[in-house]
């Protein structure tokens, strides 16, 4: 079935990729370094400008800076606010079903109300 | 009616202090820190050695004048709108509850709840700046929902006590809105 073992096929698939990204690295480094004039001489004149060869890679590490603090202001934007009934319940715990209470058995898993929990742990029973 | 020293979420020094009124009726008034002299002077120093610096590189006397109105003004925004002085809680069993803030300039701001809207009051914790921290709350009831919460009211924002603190505020609450359950009115 999906088993992550070694296969022929994954081996030939690792090794196109191999080279296809060596081929990838080896044409960029061609196309930023080598000077228009010995290009042009051999023909191959329909390339983009060598502006972008250093632009790229800068907007793609600006991005990644960026992406840090974006993902960090996300967080704190999803944050509840103290004043939100989320901190207290949600959709799930609204809509659940009262189980009956067995004797001398497990008692259901449930949600309890925040009232219940605050008397039990700081009002103490004599 | 004593007072007893507690620490805020943050570490700073502050002061609960309990009155009873009568047998249904409790105030309960958290004191903040003060405004302290060293941020006070700390504050004022660099916004004038930062004027400083830019009169030396602009040659411009209007910025230094600006810098002092500019200190005075925000000082006396300051301590109108955001210094908190003190945060109370009056708790009045048939009633309702009211809490007041005042402000360092002498302002109150006051919100009343009548006891109907109240369903309890409780120690709820939240994420709060990178922080989790304990705060005290009045849960509003659902008008059509017995046992659904409309809304959540935050208590003693400002001064933030910790949780020992708000344990002793939670008791005194406690002991007043039971009184609620045993006495039942009609209404």
């Amino acid at each position: 079935e999906n088993s992550p073992a070694p296969l022929p096929e994954r081996a030939i698939y690792g090794f196109a990729l191999f080279l296809g990204s060596w081929f990838g690295f080896i044409l960029y480094l061609i196309w930023a370094y080598v000077p228009e004039t010995w290009l042009f001489s051999l023909g191959l004149t329909y390339w983009p400008q060598k502006y972008w060869a250093v632009a790229l890679p800068v907007y793609l590490l600006v991005a990644i800076g960026i992406g840090y603090i974006l993902l960090f202001g996300i967080n704190m934007m999803s944050t509840a606010p103290l004043n939100s009934t989320h901190t207290i319940t949600d959709n799930y715990a609204k809509k659940q079903q009262q189980k009956k209470f067995q004797e001398e058995a497990i008692p259901a898993l449930r949600d309890i109300p925040i009232s219940e929990v605050n008397r039990m742990f700081f009002l103490p029973e004599k | 009616m004593e007072e007893r020293r507690y620490r805020s979420a943050a570490g700073a020094p502050i002061a609960l202090r309990c009155r009873q009124h009568s047998a249904s009726c409790r105030e309960l008034a958290v004191r903040c820190p003060r405004l302290q002299l060293r941020s006070l002077s700390a504050v004022t120093s660099a916004v004038w050695l930062a004027a400083y610096g830019l009169f030396v590189l602009s040659e411009n006397s209007v910025v230094l004048s600006a810098a002092i109105f500019i200190t005075l003004i925000g000082l006396i925004v300051y301590l109108h709108f955001v210094k908190i002085d003190q945060e109370s809680l009056l708790v009045i069993g048939s009633l309702g509850i009211q809490v007041t803030s005042s402000y360092a300039s002498g302002k109150e701001s006051t919100t009343f709840i009548e006891i109907g809207q109240v369903k309890d009051v409780v120690i709820n914790e939240a994420i709060h700046m990178q922080k989790v921290i304990y705060y005290l709350c009045i849960l509003l009831q659902d008008p059509g929902d017995p046992q659904g919460v409309s809304e959540v009211v935050p208590l003693f924002q400002s001064s933030k006590p910790r949780l020992d603190c708000l344990i002793e505020v939670y008791k005194s609450c406690q002991e007043i809105l039971e009184q609620r359950k045993t006495a039942p009115q009609s209404s």
